[in-house]
């Protein structure tokens, strides 16, 4: 599962997750993507499954590229412990996503597999997200 | 002959000034190059649209200024990352008779008949675009890749194609085109890892919470 191999602060605090994202949002390595509407925390276990429920359904064809990493801890106290005492341990990781991010990109399959994969993966996911094709200036509308 | 759109010289600046100007369907835009100072305008984005949409992102139009007509490109956007929409523009005012670099598309054909795609390979590109070097008026709308005799394992490189299109490309020879792929054979591994993935998953649970392989702190 994704994690980073080494971290500068063991704990960080929650932070905020205002506004639009500020990179990642077109589809740059391949055809299909999908974009994050709103924005939420992902964990490293939902990034697997979506990967899993997108490559299960391609079967052996196309090629997926995961463009979020889960860079920031989330810690939890252990149940029935007094508030208190310090911060919890760390439970696991999770990526900070945004409106406008592009989560999972496709290529190599045709329009109709990407889509029903990026729909799959869509609902192993804890935010809203929609199917965009790759930009053409001044072409058709890239949603879907 | 290329299009004309007409650009209003923009007085407004600061955001309220460009949130105001974008809800009434202009685009704040600027343009600079030959023989021209720096000038912010304003062009209605239906109009850009159109001429993109007809004539292709590298396309010379003719931009009015003042009543005074400029050839110019689209050098530089920025678009909504939600809605698409053109948020500012860059038009670079070009010579044409002078070569210029831009970027152009390139759309691969010949896929559906490629013995490599039949026998179960995965088509990729890598890139999809390359940078050439032509007059404003010679530069194509986008470049063809013939895919159609590749087998499992070819690459399609510039330097391999470069002749055919008859074009000034500048970028290097070696930048990978297309390639096909033996298809993966990871559909056992991911039962495998799933297999693997899930008890963890519960021995976690039990033990309070995973953060047993946490990465190591370093200041």
């Amino acid at each position: 599962m994704l994690m980073p191999k080494r971290v500068k602060h063991r704990r960080v605090h929650r932070g905020k997750m205002r506004g639009e994202t500020k990179g990642g949002g077109t589809v740059n390595f391949g055809e299909y993507g999908l974009q994050a509407i709103e924005a939420g925390w992902i964990t490293n276990r939902q990034i697997e499954s979506a990967r899993i429920a997108m490559t299960r359904y391609m079967k052996r064809g196309g090629k997926v590229w995961i463009k979020i990493f889960p860079h920031k801890p989330y810690t939890k106290k252990p149940l029935e412990v007094r508030m208190g005492s310090g911060k919890g341990a760390v439970e696991g990781w999770v990526a900070v996503v945004k409106p406008g991010r592009v989560m999972f990109e496709i290529a190599g399959v045709s329009e109709e597999v990407a889509r029903e994969a990026l729909r799959l993966a869509s609902h192993k996911l804890p935010v809203k997200s929609k199917f965009v094709k790759r930009e053409e200036i001044g072409g058709e509308s890239n949603e879907g | 002959m290329a299009m004309t759109i007409k650009a209003e010289k923009r007085e407004k600046s600061g955001r309220s000034g460009l949130t105001g100007l974008r809800t009434e369907g202009y685009v704040p835009a600027v343009v600079y190059g030959y023989k021209l100072e720096s000038v912010p305008v304003a062009i209605r984005e239906k109009d850009l649209m159109m001429t993109l949409r007809d004539e292709g992102r590298n396309a010379v139009f003719q931009l009015e200024v003042d009543g005074k007509k400029v050839n110019a490109v689209l050098h530089d956007y920025q678009t909504d990352v939600m809605k698409g929409e053109f948020k500012h523009a860059d038009f670079l005012a070009i010579d044409m008779n002078t070569e210029m670099e831009a970027e152009v598309n390139v759309s691969l054909i010949g896929d559906d008949v490629a013995p490599g795609i039949k026998e179960g390979g995965v088509l990729s590109q890598p890139f999809w675009t390359v940078n050439i070097s032509a007059k404003p008026s010679d530069m194509p709308e986008s470049l063809e890749v013939d895919v159609s005799e590749m087998a499992v394992g070819d690459t399609l490189t510039v330097g391999d194609i470069k002749s055919k299109w008859g074009v000034d490309v500048t970028d290097e020879d070696d930048k990978v085109l297309a390639t096909i792929t033996a298809p993966r054979v990871e559909q056992a591994e991911d039962d495998a890892e799933e297999g693997a993935a899930d008890p963890e998953a519960g021995a976690d649970a039990e033990a309070g919470g995973g953060a047993d392989e946490a990465p190591k702190e370093t200041e």
